[in-house]
């Protein structure tokens, strides 16, 4: 515990701004919905197709994994901490699941139960970093980082050079299995989400971790085990990427050390587009979920409208930071550092 | 004193500065001469803070004028404010800490100090030391300015403003903002000595919310209201009460710190502290506190006061006993403190006291949460209707208990900073480290009634305090310490409270 | 200043010592207790290495070291043969597959190959291949390798050069960057033509089509020149075959994810008028058949590069209609197979064609005839023998 510093009195900010602050944390919170709802609207006008069930259909089906990637994500970054351990734990998650249900190579059929374990497995990995990274005070983008090469590490043992292709029919089920014309998938994804706003507002950890990330030394202050619900918001992450990669695993038929290539940068992408911000404290899993539509949405309709693949990539990157340059307009503050 | 007939250094002519519907400054005039030291005092939102902006070049006046040595001035930021003359030590200190000395002083002002976009680091040197040898001061100019104590900083900021003497061949007008409130008793007396040698060879303009100290040192005293200068006074003529009166424009009800309020201290001891020792600050700390009690600790800053109560209430590790209404209690961290009844408000309310981002009902329950909660659940509308019923308890102005907190003002800020530690009815002993730092003389007087009327229903408290005024007016007994060690303890009865000479005499 | 020492006599190590003292003694003191340090480790390695030795390099600049005399009979004893594949990562079946056909191969002559894995990233790639040559004979090692990218073998060339040791490459190297330009230990750069592959499954698909209707494409990484010219194949093919239109082409990546992803937004988009998949890859194939199946499309006809386990097996299913093999087992081989027989005596460098030291090697279409053979890759043994190690080369590299 740091002693108590002679610090600088608090500046009073004055009467002034108080009600152009509030009006600013207001398009904070609804800003990314405004800029999801314009995106929507411009690709309805531009493509016959974007503002079709079929294809509501699918851009809900297509954000499924990267939502529940992002549930979890948001309590890690609510803390003010980063995670960086998705791809490797979505793979060791990814090629376990596949081996531990029916397969083509081994002659293990665990059924529901490999769901089970692959989730725990996730789980193990958070509790690690979490135990790492508040036992040694390292930092979680390292003990992220680190978790993320053993997970990829654990995964490529486990491949050993041929994909386990899953061969249980009612994975098979799962997978192109619909429910009101969505895939299972997406009904899974939407009961992630509900469970992650409940314990946003209805647990402890969720009031701990905005708490936490908001101002930690107060929260040692009040009491509260900082260094258990650390740990906890990370087992409740992993154990997210864990299932994660079992969705990705049931998708594409088959177990691949891939499973999470590229999903770590777009679900911190999301999270952020949605006004859940990399300094802790603020956002929440509403707002990382409307990044995660607008992320999708912008991919469907950028191929919709027919962009040329060559450009799509150059586009997203304007359209996101256009969209994040007009959420913060009115958070930003003269003489305010950025970093 | 005396009032020379040349033209004023400085001269603000009924400047005008709206922010949407709020008027920020309302026609303010004033002015400032050569080498003369000019106060300025006015609660939070008076204009004080815009004013300075403006003379610095940060914000722009709507209408009305700015002279600088009979000149008319337009700013745009600090750097042409400074190519004026014009500098201001903050008070939120604006040094960087990884820079040396050297370059803090001159930086952005290097001059020939970089040639192609390269140091020339024994110029760079020399020119700073130059600096402080104006103030006489001896500070290493390659020392890292993480590595000076706030009084040093300061002295470096003081040099840095000098700095621009160089470059305009003028007198410099060195602005002051809450200069002291970083600074113990001791290093304030040195800034107000060094504040006497400022005055041969610049203007200077002291902003502070120490009434005392504002009497000390200026030559004039502009009191600000509601965006417009309401008095200038000259010290002498005035005292500290007319001050305050003229600050916030009516009488306070009552006394400013509720005195009268102050009830006998009763027998029964609540906390026992026998040969406590936090690791190389203090050492066998004895003292008792008794139901109801406000126990003001006075000492320097390195006196080990701040840790000593750090390590009550387990945010430090210490040695000792203590002992809560004649039972044994370990404080080994908050959360054991917590449970043994005891709440504390720390100094740095943005960094420690309070989420910002978190509604005020958030904020209020924090520590107690498992009192709104069943099992791991919340329940969200327990917890509103607590929050609603302190809200009104504290008169909390708040547009809602789901506001953030970070929209309040700073006293209505740290009134819910308090009511988190008053929602539990158990609530033994209540340790304030510094409750009314940055807050305007209203809120000031809020919090005092506050803490009186905690401990009417029995709460202890010990108490840190900004002002040795404040303390020996808040507490029943002044606990002083020096080096670690309490050195002695000061009886402050209603109506025979000793005088703060009396008290710092034993903390030096 | 690098110093390769290796199997030093004692007094020459004295002198190496006493060079670099006196050299670094002229900067610092510190600079010299480092050089001393340093020797001594140098002296430690020397020792433990045991045997006779060659001559000192000291200076070790790169081209100072002796070209192996190539009319020689072999120049190192076979059990002293140091085989090392390099790869990517295990974590695809093919480069696991190539490092298994590098085994079968080391197996074959009583050697074992050392199984290097650089993740992608270029800088472990060059380091790796330092520390390897540090630690051995180089003029006894053979490098099988796949650069990182284009850019990356340039520095490999240099490095190896300056070793002496035999160095095969694949996929990636500078146009102009050749082996017969003065390296004489970099035998061969095997590579495959892109465009021949990517026009070989587009045929597939549209006779499976019946030469009409509308199909879309996967493409790889843009910027890649797999991709490009896998691509440019496609629209050959297109040119030839009037009755087919490209519906729609987007990029996905190489990757599955993404192609499942973008292909179920291209169903959604053009519904039942796609009658075919070109993918530049299998796993880009695979992901779209996923979203195919999703949706209920079965006749569609589906084809990707590199034959991939999963994805012989489909076409072995029917589900896929081709893919294309480069042979995985085969190249990791290969390369190793080479540089024994250069080492051994069985291949003298001065016979090998300027053809043979850059060239496209044969890829076999895989259909629903050849599935079955080919869902287990392995090495045929007898394209490594001395004599049958240029029977796969179509052409020279353009």
């Amino acid at each position: 515990m740091a002693p108590a510093r002679l610090g600088q009195a608090p500046p009073e900010t004055g009467r002034a701004p108080a009600r152009s602050r509030r009006r600013a944390s207001l398009l904070a919170d609804y800003g990314p919905l405004g800029a999801l709802v314009l995106l929507c609207l411009t690709f309805s006008v531009l493509s016959p197709q974007f503002a079709t069930w079929g294809n509501l259909r699918n851009v809900l089906d297509s954000a499924a994994v990267l939502a529940v990637i992002t549930v979890g994500l948001t309590f890690v970054l609510m803390l003010g901490a980063i995670d960086l351990s998705i791809e490797g734990v979505m793979a060791t998650a990814a090629l376990s699941v596949a081996l531990l249900i029916a397969n083509t190579r081994n002659d293990i059929d665990l059924g529901f139960l490999a769901i089970v374990a692959a989730v725990a497995l996730g789980a193990c990995f958070g509790l690690a970093t979490g135990l790492l990274s508040t036992g040694l005070k390292i930092p979680s983008f390292m003990t992220t980082l680190g978790m993320s090469a053993i997970g990829i590490g654990i995964a490529t043992v486990l491949f050993a050079g041929v994909q386990p292709s899953v061969t249980s029919p009612a994975m098979g089920e799962w997978a192109s299995g619909q429910w009101f014309g969505l895939t299972r998938l997406t009904f899974v994804a939407i009961g992630v989400v509900i469970v992650g706003l409940l314990v946003q507002h209805y647990t402890r950890l969720g009031r701990y971790a905005r708490a936490i990330g908001g101002a930690e030394d107060l929260a040692l202050l009040s009491g509260i085990r900082v260094r258990r619900y650390k740990t906890i918001a990370f087992t409740f992450a992993g154990a997210v990427y864990g299932l994660a990669g079992v969705m990705v695993t049931i998708q594409l038929g088959s177990g691949i050390v891939q499973a999470g290539v590229g999903q770590n940068f777009a679900a911190i992408t999301a999270a952020v587009v949605g006004g859940t911000l990399l300094s802790g404290g603020r956002g929440g899993v509403l707002h990382s979920i409307v990044g995660v539509l607008i992320v999708t949405v912008l991919v469907n309709g950028l191929v919709l409208i027919g962009v040329s693949p060559y450009v799509q990539g150059a586009v997203q990157g304007v359209i996101v930071v256009a969209a994040v340059a007009i959420t913060a307009w009115p958070l930003r503050q003269r003489l305010r550092v950025v970093k | 004193m005396s009032a020379p007939a040349e033209a004023p250094v400085l001269a603000v002519h009924d400047v005008r500065k709206t922010f949407g519907e709020t008027t920020a400054l309302d026609g303010l005039s004033f002015e400032v001469r050569r080498h003369e030291v000019v106060g300025l005092i006015g609660e939070n939102g008076a204009g004080k803070s815009t004013l300075l902006k403006m003379l610095i070049g940060l914000e722009q006046p709507d209408s009305g004028s700015i002279a600088l040595r009979g000149e008319q001035i337009k700013m745009r930021g600090i750097a042409q404010a400074g190519a004026a003359g014009i500098g201001m030590v903050f008070q939120e200190q604006s040094l960087i800490p990884n820079l040396t000395v050297a370059e803090n002083i001159l930086f952005g002002a290097e001059g020939d100090a970089i040639v192609g976009g390269m140091y020339r680091w024994k110029t760079l040197r020399q020119r700073a030391q130059a600096q402080l040898d104006k103030i006489g001061s001896t500070i290493d100019v390659d020392a890292m300015a993480e590595d000076l104590t706030f009084a040093e900083r300061q002295l470096v900021e003081i040099a840095k403003v000098l700095a621009t003497e160089e470059r305009t061949n003028a007198e410099p007008v060195v602005l002051l903002d809450e200069p002291t409130s970083v600074l113990d008793r001791d290093e304030a007396e040195v800034l107000f000595a060094q504040i006497e040698r400022l005055r041969t060879r610049a203007s200077v303009v002291f902003v502070s919310h120490r009434l005392d100290e504002v009497l000390q040192v200026s030559d004039r005293v502009y009191v600000l209201r509601n965006g417009s200068s309401v008095a200038e006074c000259v010290p002498g003529e005035v005292d500290e009460a007319e001050l305050r009166r003229l600050m916030i424009g009516r009488d306070l009800e009552g006394s400013h710190y509720s005195e009268e309020r102050q009830l006998p201290v009763q027998d029964e001891v609540r906390l026992r502290v026998r040969d406590l020792s936090v690791k190389g600050v203090c050492e066998s700390v004895d003292f008792d506190l008794h139901v109801g009690e406000i126990l003001g600790i006075a000492g320097v800053q390195g006196s080990g006061r701040e840790e000593l109560c750090r390590g009550i209430f387990g945010a430090s590790a210490t040695r000792g006993s203590l002992e809560m209404d004649g039972r044994p209690i370990r404080t080994s961290s908050p959360r054991s403190a917590i449970s043994s009844d005891i709440g504390f408000v720390p100094a740095e309310r943005r960094r420690e006291g309070m989420v910002g981002t978190m509604s005020v009902a958030e904020n209020i329950t924090l520590p107690h949460i498992a009192d709104v909660c069943a099992g791991p659940v919340l329940q969200r509308s327990k917890e509103r209707r607590l929050a609603d019923d302190w809200i009104e308890r504290l008169r909390i102005r708040t547009a809602s208990a789901a506001a953030p907190l970070a929209s309040l003002s700073g006293g209505n800020q740290q009134k819910a900073v308090l009511a988190r530690w008053m929602v539990s009815d158990s609530l033994k002993l209540l340790i304030l480290d510094h409750p009314t730092r940055g807050l305007d003389v209203g809120a000031k007087s809020e919090v005092y009634r506050l803490i009186r009327e905690l401990t009417a229903s029995g709460v202890s408290v010990l108490l840190m305090a900004d002002s040795l005024e404040e303390l020996i007016a808040m507490s029943h007994r002044v606990l002083v310490m020096k080096d670690g060690r309490v050195t002695d303890v000061v009886d402050a009865p209603v109506g025979a409270k000793p005088t703060p000479v009396t008290v710092l005499e034993r903390m030096i | 200043m690098t110093v390769q020492i290796e199997q030093e006599p004692p007094q020459t190590l004295m002198s190496i010592e006493w060079r670099i003292t006196v050299n670094s003694m002229m900067r610092s003191r510190r600079g010299m207790a480092l050089a001393t340090a340093a020797g001594s480790l140098l002296i430690l390695s020397g020792c433990s290495a045991g045997t006779e030795g060659t001559e000192t390099d000291v200076t070790s600049d790169a081209g100072s070291t002796e070209t192996p005399d190539s009319s020689a009979g072999g120049t190192c004893a076979p059990e002293e043969i140091q085989l090392i594949g390099q790869v990517r990562n295990e974590t695809n079946p093919y480069e696991k597959a190539w490092l298994d056909g590098g085994d079968a191969f080391a197996e074959s002559v009583g050697l074992t190959q050392t199984r290097l894995t650089y993740d992608g990233e270029s800088p472990k790639q060059q380091e790796q291949l330092r520390q390897t040559l540090s630690t051995g004979n180089p003029e006894c090692m053979v490098l099988n390798v796949l650069p990182n990218g284009d850019s990356d073998t340039a520095p490999i060339v240099a490095e190896v050069d300056a070793a002496g040791a035999y160095l095969v490459t694949h996929w990636n190297k500078p146009a102009d960057l050749n082996p017969w330009d003065g390296h004489d230990t970099w035998i061969s750069h095997i590579t495959f033509d892109g465009v021949d592959a990517g026009a070989q499954i587009a045929d597939a698909i549209f006779e499976e089509m019946g030469g009409e209707g509308g199909i879309i494409a996967l493409q790889g990484i843009l910027d890649t020149s797999a991709a490009k010219d896998r691509f440019i194949g496609l629209e050959n093919s297109l040119e030839a075959n009037p009755g087919i239109t490209l519906l729609d082409q987007q990029a996905a990546d190489f990757d599955r994810t993404s192609a499942f992803n973008i292909t179920k937004t291209l169903i959604t988009k053009h519904g039942d008028e796609i009658k075919g998949v070109w993918a530049a890859n299998d796993d880009m194939a695979l992901g779209a058949l996923q979203a195919l199946e999703a949706a209920g499309m079965s006749d569609v006809a589906v084809a990707g590069i590199d034959a991939v386990p999963e994805a012989v097996q489909a076409v072995a299913d029917g589900t896929m209609t081709a893919t294309v093999s480069v042979d995985g087992p085969w190249q990791g081989g290969i390369g190793l197979a080479m540089g024994y027989c250069v080492l051994t005596g069985g291949l003298d460098m001065a016979d090998v064609t300027q053809e043979q030291r850059a060239f496209f090697a044969r890829q076999t279409l895989i259909s629903a005839e050849n599935a079955e053979e080919n869902l287990t890759p392995t090495a045929n043994l007898a394209d490594f023998e001395c004599g049958n190690l240029f029977d796969r080369v179509t052409g020279p590299v353009s």
